[in-house]
């Protein structure tokens, strides 16, 4: 190994450790959970109470549950099963990705209050 | 290109398309979900080191697109995926191999960290979600482990074949 490939491997180390640094500082607060097949947003769900529901994906139903605030993906009809093996999501940051599905699972915070002028 | 080279190219070729169709079964890291080695880079590695800049861009872009006709996926959003990084991938290393500054350790991590790069960007353009984009730091950083991995191997094989038990190619 030569010196220029010990001088890449640590910037890369480097820039992968600041790309991480925004994440640490960023909180949200769940409060709704979108679920988009093919770009399109089919559910809205409320996090705050725990239940089921099934959307219809591409190669088939996906299920999903909701339980203490947290979202996962149950059952679904694919290759790997990657999203139903990533279990509950409660980050903002992580969203749930079916790609065979063509459907993810996006924890998004409620819209904040705009400025108010009085 | 004579019919020696050709011939050698087809081989790696399905050894890559082996490689890759293998490693689709086994599901290794789960820290990041849809995370490979991409153990199918080291026969375009190893072409580029035993013939040239050329010879990796067919095996490459051959191996992606034969592997996903094998599997059924042709045309489809993992194809996409995996055809942009496989370009990115390959530019990357051309430049890094062109430039004579990095060794096979240096072109290999060069071209794993494109290849997310590429398909981070797809995923992006495709679905229009930024999110993924979050994924790329771990990615980088796994980036490095499966670059040296596939490196070690290459270099493992390129020094057998030039040993000269199988006399040069």
């Amino acid at each position: 190994m030569r010196k220029a490939d010990k001088i890449l491997i640590v910037c890369i180390m480097v820039l992968s450790i600041f790309l991480c640094v925004p994440l640490f500082f960023t909180k949200h607060v769940n409060s709704y959970a979108s679920v988009y097949v093919k770009e399109k947003q089919v559910l809205r769900i409320d996090l705050s109470k725990d239940k089921s529901y099934v959307v219809n994906g591409k190669l088939g139903k996906v299920h999903i549950e909701v339980k203490q605030k947290k979202v996962r993906v149950t059952q679904e009809k694919s290759l790997h099963h990657y999203c139903s093996k990533q279990g509950f999501v409660s980050d903002a940051n992580v969203p749930i990705v079916c790609l065979p599905n063509e459907t993810v699972v996006k924890i998004e915070k409620e819209a904040s209050q705009d400025t108010v002028i009085q | 290109m004579n019919v020696k080279k050709s011939v050698i190219l087809a081989f790696l070729v399905a050894v890559g398309i082996l490689l890759q169709l293998l490693e689709s079964f086994v599901g290794i890291f789960m820290i990041v979900p849809g995370y490979k080695i991409g153990l199918a880079n080291i026969a375009g590695l190893f072409a580029l080191y035993i013939y040239d800049e050329k010879s990796l861009a067919y095996v490459s872009l051959l191996r992606i697109f034969l592997s996903s006709l094998m599997q059924g996926t042709l045309f489809s959003v993992s194809f996409y995926l995996s055809l942009s990084g496989g370009i990115l991938a390959c530019i990357a290393m051309i430049i890094a191999y062109r430039s004579k500054v990095f060794s096979i350790y240096g072109v290999s991590i060069l071209g794993a960290c494109f290849h997310n790069i590429g398909q981070v960007i797809a995923i992006t353009w495709i679905y229009q979600q930024y999110f993924m984009q979050l994924f790329l730091p771990i990615l980088l950083a796994l980036s490095i482990v499966s670059g040296i991995l596939i490196a070690v191997v290459c270099k493992k094989v390129l020094s057998r074949i030039h040993g000269g038990f199988y006399g040069k190619i």
